[in-house]
């Protein structure tokens, strides 16, 4: 295979990686609804899963408090599962800041929506109009050029 | 109805188009349009889509009622009460750990009072879209009479040229 044919396989392929497409926001809203309470019962399962014993009352003696690898475990979660927690609700705030809820009560929306139809329907007469006289237009242009064709047809005298 | 049998035959309305090719009129026609509520497959339906309140679910709303809500200021202080009832949960599970339920029950309340209000956003969405699309097909038909008018002018333009050219000779 030349370089050439290799560029170009390798340029399609690239063009082929298509870009993830986003989801409408009101769907990223829900997701990192869903995402923040997903969070919240892993970070409560877990701690409270992996919390070593504590004590009931002073009647009964400390538990023994085994210092191995798991309890250096056991003090950084909190930490990160807590952080990842505060992570998801600042994403939330930030896209509750990006709603593009303009000034659209719903008469507003209404009220414009009626207007666009209106707009709409007057400019598609204006289309029909327009296309019913081009095609008048090329009908006329068709004939005369047909009349045109038989005239120069009819003018070369056969030798 | 047979409709509730595991495998329903075809409704038998089928018989009464048989003259349909020599007469369309002897068989009857379709039926209208259903409006309010009916019965699919065991399950009822309503044709009038809209989204059910919370007091129909049965769940307390948070946020002030009345007409206009404002959704952003709404959705933030829920996010920021949630956050606050996820250390109360984490508190009372070190002091009294058997109290967990309400708390539980509290932070799901909000979790409902989330979605509820996102899921009121969706009417609003809709009419912005359809907004958008007749915006854009406004502009798709300016577009296109603008096109079709430097056609025919193009048109005329040439047609004089050619009379011209045929005067001329």
């Amino acid at each position: 295979m030349t370089s050439s044919s290799e560029l170009v396989r390798a340029s399609s392929f690239l063009g082929a990686i298509h870009e993830f497409l986003k989801m409408d926001i009101i769907s990223q809203l829900q997701d990192q609804v869903n995402t923040i309470a997903a969070l919240a019962f892993n970070t409560f399962g877990t701690l409270q899963r992996d919390a070593p014993p504590g004590r009931l009352s002073s009647n009964y003696p400390e538990p023994p408090a085994n210092p191995t690898e798991e309890t250096v475990n056991i003090a950084e979660q909190p930490k990160l599962m807590s952080s990842a927690l505060v992570k998801a609700a600042k994403q939330f705030d930030a896209l509750v800041n990006a709603l593009p809820l303009a000034e659209g009560r719903e008469e507003a929306q209404l009220k414009r929506i009626a207007e666009l139809q209106a707009e709409n329907d007057a400019i598609g007469q204006e289309l029909q109009r327009q296309l019913e006289a081009a095609e008048k237009e090329l009908k006329q242009v068709q004939e005369l050029f047909s009349e045109a064709a038989d005239n120069c047809l009819n003018m070369k005298k056969p030798d | 109805m047979a409709a509730t049998a595991t495998y329903p035959p075809p409704p038998p309305y089928y018989k009464l188009y048989k003259n349909y090719i020599e007469n369309p009129k002897s068989a009857p026609e379709p039926p209208p349009p259903i409006q309010g509520t009916y019965v699919c497959f065991g399950g009822n339906y309503t044709t009038d889509d809209v989204q059910p309140s919370l007091e129909e679910q049965g769940v307390r709303q948070l946020y002030p009622k009345g007409p206009n809500v404002d959704f952003k200021k709404e959705l933030r202080s829920l996010n920021r009460e949630l956050q606050l009832h996820f250390l109360e949960l984490a508190d009372i599970l070190v002091e009294r750990p058997s109290q967990y339920a309400r708390r539980v029950e509290e932070i799901s309340l909000i979790f409902k009072n989330l979605h509820h209000l996102l899921n009121s956003l969706r009417p609003h969405q809709a009419r912005a879209t359809l907004i958008h699309i007749l915006e854009l097909q406004i502009q798709r038909r300016k577009q296109a009479v603008e096109d079709i008018k430097r056609r025919r002018e193009e048109a005329q333009r040439l047609l004089k040229e050619a009379l011209g050219t045929l005067d001329g000779h």
